[in-house]
């Protein structure tokens, strides 16, 4: 997949408004400003990024808890801070936080507090695209630790055995909560050896958001093709712990080596070493998107919180009292 | 009006629903060429073809995680969940995912997908093949539980749950597959969420639930001998739950009783038991009576599954106490 120079710098500014959005959650939340509890991407950032930018914009996507970056990228920005501080503009009024939306005319599937449970949900979204006839690729992400549950091997298989148009990321920050993945997975070294099903894999730099769109644009061209499924593992790190209540218990030594490969300073450099942008419009471009992300925290802060009501959605097609009794 | 088993009432209400929406599609496990392993689906995939109506690995967790997928994404999928007591697996997507959607998402977006499967003791399959998993979804808000009585309902009600944008856990009676009854010819739905009287009487009303409907008509039949009249009300839809003609009948006979085929504890009696305490206490002239099973897994051996499942005697014994005999 060849990309202009011009979604290149849009492929930065995406990189670039996840960190900065994520740093200003962790400013808000350590000043005891966010509800909502921040499981921060930060580190992780090119693999969301790279591999939305991969996809259609009709593409399904299903984001795990820490997949920020698609959010962010086919949501208002106003709306994802509302949906972190429960305020009636955010994506369900209120009723859940904004790492667990859902939007059908943006194509983000919901998700829910069960690590993994989302990954045959992404591929009844691909049995859809066949059963419509439409060319809708799912794309799925899940940690590391997900790869050790029962549901990714049941949807690995059953993706592979119906050649859906799947595309499988797994997140791996080498971190299962607190645990090192490599303490509870039987692999060698990487979680594709897990697969093992009748699909292709490959392991990807995901700190390199070049290499990650590469690796998804393939994948997904495979899938449209009605060539199957594809696994992709993209090497990761977070910088932050899996919650921001779990205090830091890895090697500090460990967390710098995975600094130096930053994925927005690796972008940002070669940026300007193909002298696509040059420092001037770095500089304005940082500017901007803090000014964005400030505005966005405002409007949220001001915003107010959803009048009771909000709460009763809970059957699309019956009338019920707060008592679950039928209104007739 | 035809005379139809219940299996070939549900087997009708696919086929139409099949044939009048494409978005709609069966899965499960050997239902396709197989028929199912009690041929509820049998002849559909031969009908319909192999994109429409298809085998899936031996895994409820695809099963219910695709189903909530592709529901999301505008289809209509129909599972099939070979035994009730297997909802246990699928119960993380039916109750996080399913039952949560349309509340988490804020745009409308629904999850119209159908589980159907069987429950019911009486045929010695054990304590894994028998149970009657209605208690333990009563509690999810967004679920909604359907277990029908008669081969009319049956089609019209599967039918209209599949027509439902809200998800549907449909249970069928395994025991009563066999069980005929007048269908009319052609198509008609059965509204979901509206409770039927399936017998008017003036003494004693009596709320029963799936297989237990015909238990308690029975049991209804043999107490007009005596000249004991007693009202049946088939709720159909469990949850939620069409209260009102449950209090209606309740104020005129002043007396009920509820029977349901799990266990008593923790019962769907206990909810029913409960609503009408707080709404019509003082138009009842004696204590509630719960009929269900006691508080054991279904057991195996026949005089124990005997004793366990509910049936008439238990029901003439329950109304006799509300009137005090």
């Amino acid at each position: 997949m060849e990309l202009t120079d011009e979604r290149r710098t849009e492929v930065y500014e995406s990189l670039l408004l996840t960190r900065r959005f994520e740093e200003a959650v962790l400013e808000a939340y350590e000043s005891g400003g966010v509800p909502e509890l921040p499981h921060l991407s930060i580190g992780q950032e090119a693999v969301g990024v790279g591999a939305t930018y991969a996809l259609e914009e009709d593409d399904w996507i299903a984001p795990s808890l820490r997949t920020r970056a698609p959010i962010l990228m086919r949501v208002p920005l106003e709306e994802v801070v509302a949906g972190m501080y429960g305020t009636r503009s955010g994506p369900s009024e209120g009723r859940t936080t904004q790492h667990h939306m859902g939007s059908t005319e943006r194509a983000i599937l919901g998700t829910t507090g069960m690590v993994g449970s989302h990954l045959n949900v992404a591929v009844g979204a691909g049995l859809s695209s066949r059963q419509l006839g439409n060319d809708r690729v799912s794309t799925v992400f899940f940690g590391d630790g997900a790869t050790t549950r029962g549901e990714f091997h049941t949807a690995l298989n059953y993706a592979a055995v119906e050649d859906l148009p799947v595309v499988f990321v797994i997140e791996n920050n080498g971190w299962t909560e607190e645990t090192p993945i490599g303490q509870v997975a039987a692999v060698e070294e990487d979680l594709i050896e897990f697969a093992g099903h009748d699909l292709p894999s490959s392991v990807v730099d995901g700190q390199d958001a070049d290499e990650v769109i590469a690796a998804t644009a393939e994948a997904a061209e495979r899938a449209r093709a009605g060539d199957g499924p594809t696994l992709l593992e993209m090497k990761t790190y977070r910088y932050r712990p899996h919650a921001e209540v779990i205090p830091e218990r890895r090697d500090e030594a460990e967390i710098e080596r995975w600094k130096a490969r930053d994925p927005v300073t690796i972008y940002r450099d070669r940026l300007l070493e193909e002298g696509i942008v040059d420092e001037g419009w770095l500089e304005d471009a940082d500017a901007s998107i803090r000014a964005d992300v400030e505005a966005a925290f405002q409007f949220a802060r001001e915003d107010p919180l959803p009048p009771e009501e909000a709460m009763y959605q809970v059957y699309a097609d019956v009338e019920v009292d707060r008592d679950g009794g039928v209104v007739r | 009006m035809s005379e139809l088993t219940v299996r070939e009432s549900i087997n009708q209400a696919l086929a139409e629903e099949l044939e009048r929406d494409e978005r709609v599609f069966l899965y499960g496990e050997d239902v396709a060429d197989y028929g199912g392993l009690y041929q509820v689906t049998a002849g559909l995939q031969e009908r319909f073809g192999e994109e429409r109506v298809f085998d899936t690995p031996l895994s409820e967790t695809t099963l219910g995680g695709t189903a909530v997928g592709a529901a999301l994404t505008g289809t209509r999928p129909v599972v099939e969940i070979m035994f009730g007591d297997f909802l246990a697996i699928v119960a993380d997507h039916l109750t996080n995912y399913a039952a949560k959607m349309h509340f988490n998402y804020g745009d409308g977006t629904s999850v119209p997908l159908v589980v159907r499967t069987n429950y019911g003791a009486g045929d010695q399959f054990g304590l894994h093949h028998s149970q009657s998993p209605i208690a333990w979804f009563q509690n999810v808000p967004g679920i909604k539980l359907v277990a029908p009585s008669t081969p009319h309902d049956y089609k019209g009600l599967l039918k209209a749950a599949i027509r439902d944008d809200d998800p549907v856990i449909f249970l069928e009676n395994k025991l009563r597959y066999e069980t005929e009854g007048e269908v009319p010819n052609g198509g008609y739905t059965v509204p979901l969420c509206r409770s039927d009287r399936k017998r008017e009487g003036e003494d004693v009303t009596v709320v029963a639930i799936g297989g237990m409907v015909d238990v308690a008509l029975a049991a209804a039949d043999r107490l007009a001998t005596e000249g004991i009249d007693v009202e049946v009300i088939d709720p159909r839809t469990v949850v939620p739950l069409d209260k009102e003609p449950i209090f209606d009948s309740v104020r005129k006979t002043h007396r009920l009783v509820v029977v349901h085929e799990a266990a008593t504890f923790g019962g769907f009696g206990g909810e029913i038991a409960a609503e009408v305490a707080e709404e019509a206490l003082f138009h009842l002239d004696a204590p509630i009576e719960r009929v269900g099973a006691p508080f054991t897994p279904v057991p195996f051996a026949e005089n124990l599954e005997e004793a366990y499942l509910p049936d008439e005697d238990d029901v003439i014994a329950a109304v006799r106490n509300t009137l005090g005999e």
